[in-house]
């Protein structure tokens, strides 16, 4: 997680206009989550990879290694959907069967997974683009400018931040303890870890109560109001973004209008 | 007459844990200075600081800003705000955004400044505390002294007429640490008093025109810097040690090695041109110490020691 953090403060398409970008992603992901061919999906997922890797400079190896992260879910979703129980022997099933039970699959059942493996890896895909080329700050902004209501985006911001300034509080907590043999056998690492997290719990209380005060020493009266870079918008990316969701909007209609 | 910008008068307060953080602080601040406030820890810099800004309300006592009492509805809490800028000690309480840019112009935008003023001062602020090519970076990857001088700019760009600063420079690099001082130098020339807390006695010596040494939720005194250090007593009371300039200029005179009569050496040029022109006039000079013939060859082409 820390990792596509730092890669969204890195990549080649930082600079690009987050609007741009959240535009693509969402976008795309809408198209592909409509197909209902598998022609669509895998083309969302090649054309993602490649911006991510050849656009946004990404290591193709740590792209690979994220991807593999959802397929364990997917895995295990898809075996419930492919496989076909029944009592009675049904001549469409392909599989075993033991003690009168059949366990298989069935075409369809199989063309279906399929299509909703690729699914799920385009948009999937589709977030991965978005989260390794924008910094959070910026979608955060972006969503303000959509107008997602203030208190949700305040509370985003927020979490944010304060996530890297726990771990780093309990990065250097737990460092203390170890030095002192804090998780030197299963006993004492239970106590330590219970310590820990108490502790953690209460520098965190401690913590936002002196938020709050150094928010009011500058002027807080309720509401953290942004500042906003002005960033020029690319006619070229728009036009780019519009010229490929076109093509797959098509593809996805035409595949709507004569199923194959 | 002098002109107060802040006042304390017998100001007691109790947070709400049962801590007595003050009884009976009185501080004056003159327009326009340089002012150390010391003392060491718990004796209630921070929390005096807390109602120089209106964030506390006294228990007992008055504030007065500007030779008006303080008054604690919300336009006359603004206004006060706008003009007592608090920096905090740890950056990572003070600062909130992960974006370095958004975090500097939290305070202009309170304000109800227009954009474009916002944006001038927040590039200002950035210029000031030379932060400008951190701009893009998250501040979550900012080291300590990166992360200082970001919340420095942050309540820079309010532009106050006091600044107060909580220890500006624990934790930060030597070569950081003495910009940070000349910031607060430049600043206090276009006319921003500015209020300086730290235990560093050396350092308040070197800069501060007036001095305010605070123990166990009192100020035990006050004055110039050259008589406040000179005071053992009060120096010991408050856990406090003397500046190594004031330590090693008494040893001298004591020996007879420096000219009688003059003031204290405030800087250690100050102090080395002390020493060059006892040996000028005649006195017996440290130089004595150490035989000409053993020093480097640079140091005995120097002028110490020649008749």
């Amino acid at each position: 997680m820390f990792k596509i953090d730092q890669y969204a403060y890195t990549s080649k398409l930082r600079h690009v206009h987050p609007g741009e970008k959240f535009a693509f992603a969402m976008l795309t992901m809408g198209i592909c989550l409509a197909a209902s061919s598998m022609l669509v999906p895998v083309l969302v997922t090649g054309l993602t990879a490649a911006a991510i890797i050849r656009g946004a400079r990404i290591p193709a190896r740590f792209y690979f290694r994220l991807l593999l992260l959802p397929l364990g879910f997917l895995v295990a979703g898809l075996l419930a959907v492919t496989l076909t129980i029944s009592r009675e022997p049904d001549p469409a099933v392909y599989g075993l069967v033991i003690w009168g039970i059949t366990l298989g699959v069935t075409i369809p059942g199989l063309y279906h997974a399929g299509l909703l493996f690729t699914k799920s890896l385009g948009a999937v895909s589709c977030l991965y683009f978005l989260s390794l080329t924008t910094p959070m700050v910026e979608i955060i902004s972006v969503l303000r400018r959509l107008k997602v209501p203030a208190l949700l985006i305040e509370l985003m911001g927020l979490v944010y931040r304060f996530i890297f300034v726990i771990m780093e509080t309990a990065g250097s907590m737990y460092i203390s303890q170890t030095s002192r043999c804090g998780y030197a056998s299963l006993k004492t690492s239970y106590r330590s870890l219970a310590q820990l997290v108490s502790n953690l719990f209460v520098r965190s209380c401690y913590r936002s109560q002196a938020l709050f005060t150094a928010l009011l020493a500058r002027g807080y009266t309720g509401e953290i109001r942004m500042w906003e870079d002005p960033r020029p918008v690319s006619r070229k990316n728009l036009a780019l973004i519009a010229l490929v969701d076109f093509i797959l909007l098509v593809l996805v209609l035409v595949s709507w209008r004569w199923p194959v | 007459m002098k002109e107060f910008i802040l006042e304390a008068r017998d100001i007691h307060f109790v947070y709400s844990d049962g801590t007595t953080a003050l009884r009976g602080a009185t501080m004056a601040i003159e327009k326009g200075r340089k002012v150390a406030v010391l003392g060491s820890n718990g004796a209630g810099k921070t929390t005096i600081f807390l109602h120089f800004n209106g964030i506390l309300r006294p228990g007992r006592g008055r504030v007065l800003f500007a030779g008006r009492e303080v008054r604690y509805d919300h336009r006359s809490l603004m206004q006060l705000r706008k003009n007592v800028g608090i920096v905090f000690q740890d950056p990572d309480t003070q600062l909130f955004s992960a974006s370095v840019v958004q975090e500097i112009s939290f305070g202009p935008l309170n304000l109800g400044l227009p954009e474009k003023e916002v944006a001038r001062r927040v590039e200002n602020a950035m210029a000031a505390t030379e932060i400008a090519d951190l701009r893009d970076r998250p501040t979550h990857l900012l080291s300590y002294g990166q992360k200082k001088r970001v919340c420095l700019a942050g309540v820079l760009a309010m532009e106050p007429s006091v600044l107060i600063c909580d220890e500006p420079t624990a934790g930060l690099d030597p070569v950081h640490a003495v910009q940070v001082m000349k910031l607060f130098d430049r600043i206090n020339q276009q006319g921003t008093t500015v209020i300086l807390a730290t235990h560093d006695v050396d350092l308040a010596y070197s800069w501060a025109d007036y001095v305010f040494v605070m123990s166990r939720g009192t100020v035990v005194g006050e004055g110039l810097p050259e008589e406040v250090f000179r005071d053992e007593r009060l120096l010991k009371q408050s856990d406090l040690t003397r500046p190594w300039l004031v330590e090693i200029h008494e040893q001298l005179s004591r020996r007879g090695w420096l000219t009688e009569g003059l003031p204290l050496p405030r800087t250690k040029e100050q102090l080395f041109d002390y020493i060059q022109r006892a040996s000028g006039s005649g006195k017996p000079a440290l130089v004595h110490l150490f035989p000409r013939e053993k020093m480097r060859p640079e140091c005995a082409s120097c002028s110490v020691g020649k008749k």
